[in-house]
């Protein structure tokens, strides 16, 4: 195509006499075709009406000619099909498009259930030949049918314009448009056109200048394809323009001011008058709060002079799943919102916070929060697999996090902690694209202005940052890695180092792939995915136990001598400042058994003890714990070279025993020493509580529980996936001590009611033999189903 | 003229490209497909359950080329597609009495 001269655009001012002059070119040949063909076969009762563009006087080069044949009476129409007929192979043969309708009056000003485009196609009428008389009948009933009507006509069109654009995924953000029927085209300039000449409100909003911008591209694309073609491809761009991104930059811009006039007036028309109190009800929708107002799933701001903190307002419509009104959007023309980590991490953690970013998007705060955002709105990166701008591929993604379509990746995605840093990691992640250098190593350095200036802790950081710059690992290794080589796990596992990153970069490639296209996420490609994930999860899990940290570098001697022989994972899982703290215990342990520190964080409590290994001492912590009717969330218990185990339990504190009563956590201090040092029974400590209420839900997890002896050089790898229940750590870990095999590495997790517990245990020293793997099966399987 | 058609791996579809491009063919339908031969799928093991996966991603190759170079070809593509495991993949080859370019009508040989 470069070799091509560019065929520039028409003129603005010129666009509006192309169409008509257009439009007379054809009427007249209409004309003539009529007085050879039907005239002579019937003088009076019979009209020839242009409707629809014809009927506006806006044809383009290639456009049908919609044609409506007014008969007065039904028995007229088949004397008039064989004049019909030739009227119409005149205009066939003359390479026009006729589209016509044969109707009466009657007709016309009848409602049709599923075809409201007859009525919608009359608002454009023109007498073009045939009886006047006849016309003006039409034309004064359906005026007042029209009147009469006008709202059930406006929902019409409302449910057109919906279905209309849900066919084009509700974007005006397409790489390649079709510019007449994508939201913010051609089609939706002429609703608003429409609708303001239904309830005859004066003057449409002015969209002049979109109008003449999108029908001199609709102009070039006919004459370009000799045809009715309205996609505006990626060879059409170029036709029309040196700069192919510059043109695009103002489609969207025309486009999105086009689509928003549309969505107003819809709004506006679909409006229910309704009574007063209907009203007053509604105003008062049981969302409404203090600052917001919830009317027609619309967002008002009560106090409309004073802009809210934060980012209160997109939370708030990320939360119920609820747009701005239109009202409320011209309030933030220009609207900077003060947003620091924590409000963004607030509106991300949401289960469905792609409403809100939209809404951000929408009233252009996006950019103002996040001015890198503005690097990638409208842009297009051309590609053979992209559909969409990088902007709304971001959001997209985003979006496609909330409704996951392949069961295994949604339970996957309920399993990560923190998805709010996943989806961070998303809104970032191709924001250096356009700017001409390697796109990931660009978002990187973007990510991590942005991460600093809005003050992100430390490790959220590491983790935004792991996750942006290693954004296209995984999809790279489905497509050109041979996922069975043990090699490419091993070399996927290392990169990504905990299973916790495993799975938030799993879902993170699954959100990037879902938002290429909307068929981008085949089968095949979930099929390759999973294996992925799957492959590096064996991989990680096996490295628990068998990788150990030997010769730390760049460490301190004493704090290398504690980190000697615990598992790597332990330093890929704790920062400088937490290593530093645990030395300090160990410290400690010179002086006494065991080293406790329990911290608050947010919602939950951190219990981190340092002791001597002994027999059954994480089941004993893991009892005492259950006994103050806490509930044990994760745990995880390392040893290193010199026998020490740091064991740590993240708990919540569901009846607030610590949070009301302060000096419970020094009693949970004291009988956690005293379980360690064995002068307490945790079993007895437990035989107190009252036995908590398990509900027998349907569906409950089937217990598994799986032993595993090729995972690692030393010990057995013992899986177990079980319902969650108050005590369960406690029961598992002491069926593990009690069959005499000492526990080795812990990992524990649990979601959502579902418990995910690794242990690699030895007995005597060994691998447990397949007689005593079967009992511990039956005890463990016991524990697990024990209520 | 001869068509082949080839399932092969997905991790090697940029090496037998290469490889097939190297002795200049260029034209070639790509398309991801799933499915299983005597590997019959395999054992996969997460959480400690073994699953039984089914079908296998793969991905299969489709080109006419002119019937004396064929062999060529088909020679070039096994060699960059072989891992020497299980799961490698086939080939087959079939006669085509025909092809025709939409374009201009050229037909042949002259149309591949």
């Amino acid at each position: 195509m470069s070799e091509a001269a560019i065929l520039a655009l028409p003129a603005p001012e010129s666009v509006a006499n192309r169409l008509s002059a257009r439009t007379a070119e054809v009427e007249e040949r209409v004309r003539e075709a009529y007085a050879k063909t039907l005239q002579p076969r019937s003088s009076a009762g019979l009209a020839l009406v242009a409707v629809g563009g014809f009927g506006r006087c806006e044809l383009f080069p290639a456009s049908d000619v919609d044609l409506l044949l007014l008969v007065e009476f039904e028995n007229q129409i088949p004397p008039a099909r064989e004049g019909l007929s030739q009227f119409l192979q005149v205009l066939w043969d003359g390479g026009l498009r006729p589209s016509h309708s044969v109707h009466t009056v009657a007709d016309c000003v009848t409602e049709h259930e599923g075809n409201a485009e007859l009525t919608i196609s009359l608002l454009d009428r023109r007498l073009v030949a045939g009886d006047p008389a006849m016309f003006q009948w039409l034309d004064e009933r359906f005026r007042t049918f029209a009147a009469k009507r006008a709202a059930a006509v406006a929902r019409q069109l409302a449910r057109l314009a919906e279905a209309r654009h849900a066919k084009y995924q509700n974007t005006i953000y397409h790489l390649e448009p079709n510019i007449k029927d994508t939201a913010g085209g051609l089609r939706d300039l002429e609703t608003v056109r429409w609708l303001a000449a239904l309830q005859r409100r004066g003057e449409a909003p002015d969209l002049e200048s979109a109008f003449n911008f999108l029908a001199a591209i609709r102009i070039r694309l006919h004459e370009i394809a000799g045809r009715d073609q309205n996609v505006l491809s990626f060879d059409a761009q170029e036709a029309l323009s040196e700069q192919p991104a510059a043109l695009m930059r103002d489609y969207y811009r025309h486009a999105r001011q086009v689509h928003r006039t549309a969505r107003r007036a819809l709004e506006a028309a679909t409006e229910q008058p309704g009574n007063l109190l209907g009203r007053f009800h509604e105003w008062r929708s049981r969302l409404s709060t203090p600052e917001f107002t919830v009317s027609r799933d619309r967002v008002l701001l009560r106090t409309p002079k004073q802009l809210p903190p934060g980012l209160s307002l997109f939370e708030f419509a990320a939360r119920h799943d609820l747009r701005l009104a239109t009202d409320t959007v011209e309030r933030l023309a220009g609207f900077t919102p003060q947003a620091k980590w924590e409000d963004w991490k607030l509106l991300l953690a949401l289960p469905r916070p792609s409403s809100g970013l939209r809404a951000m998007q929408e009233a252009e705060v996006l950019a103002a929060a996040l001015p890198e955002w503005g690097h990638i709105e409208c842009l297009v990166v051309r590609d053979f697999y992209h559909r969409y701008t990088v902007d709304e591929h971001t959001l997209v993604a985003i979006a496609s996090l909330e409704s996951i379509g392949d069961a295994r990746f949604a339970a996957l995605f309920e399993e990560i902690d923190d998805p709010a840093l996943l989806r961070f990691a998303l809104l970032l992640h191709d924001i250096g694209k356009g700017s001409g250098h390697d796109h990931i190593e660009a978002s990187l350095g973007i990510a991590r202005v942005v991460l600093e200036r809005l003050g992100a802790p430390e490790p959220d950081r590491a983790t935004v940052e792991f996750l942006v710059e290693h954004h296209l690992d995984l999809s790279k290794a489905m497509t050109s890695r041979d996922l069975h080589d043990r090699a490419t796990s091993r070399v996927l596992a290392e990169r990504v180092g905990t299973i916790e990153r495993l799975k938030m970069l799993v879902m993170m490639t699954y959100a990037d792939c879902s938002a290429v296209n909307p068929q981008a996420m085949t089968p095949w490609r979930v099929e390759q995915l999973w294996q992925v994930y799957v492959l590096a999860h064996q991989e990680l899990t096996r490295a628990l136990d068998a990788e150990r940290i030997h010769d730390a570098a760049g460490v301190l001697p004493e704090q290398s001598r504690f980190l000697e022989g615990l598992p790597t994972r332990y330093l890929r899982t704790h920062t400088a400042t937490q290593i530093e703290a645990h030395c300090e215990l160990a410290r400690q342990l010179e002086s006494r058994a065991v080293a406790i520190e329990i911290a608050h964080e947010r919602s939950v409590y951190r219990l981190t003890l340092l002791a001597h290994d002994r027999p059954a001492l994480f089941a004993s912590v893991a009892g005492a714990i259950s006994s103050f009717g806490l509930n044990i969330l994760k745990a995880e218990a390392f040893s290193n070279a010199r026998g020490i185990a740091v064991d740590t339990f993240v708990f919540s504190d569901p009846h607030r025993t610590l949070d009301l009563n302060p000096p419970e956590v020094d009693r949970l201090r004291g009988i956690v020493r005293r379980v360690i040092e064995g002068k307490q029974a945790a079993d007895k400590l437990l035989r107190a509580r009252p036995k908590p209420f398990v509900s027998s839900r349907a569906g409950r997890l089937k217990p598994r529980v799986a032993f595993n002896n090729d995972a690692s050089e030393a010990s057995t790898l013992i899986e177990i996936a079980a319902e969650d229940r108050p005590g369960l750590l406690y029961d598992l870990a002491r069926a593990i001590s009690a069959a005499g095999c000492n526990i080795e590495v812990v990992l524990i997790d649990t979601e959502a009611h579902k418990a995910l517990d690794v242990f690699y245990a030895t007995a005597d020293g060994r691998k447990l033999d397949s007689a005593l793997q079967d009992r511990l099966k039956n005890d463990l399987l016991a524990a697990c189903s024990a209520s | 003229m001869k068509k082949i058609e080839a399932i092969i791996q997905p991790h090697k579809l940029e090496e037998v490209k290469e490889a097939l491009k190297a002795i200049g063919i260029d034209g070639m339908t790509v398309i991801e497909v799933r499915g299983h031969g005597r590997q019959k799928g395999h054992k996969e093991i997460y959480r400690g359950m073994e699953y039984q996966v089914d079908l296998l991603p793969k991905i299969k190759l489709e080109m006419v080329v002119p019937g004396g170079r064929a062999d060529e070809v088909i020679r070039t593509l096994v060699a960059a597609a072989r891992t020497g495991k299980i799961g490698d993949g086939k080939v087959f080859v079939s006669d085509i009495a025909d092809a025709i370019r939409i374009r201009n009508d050229d037909r042949g040989e002259g149309a591949l």
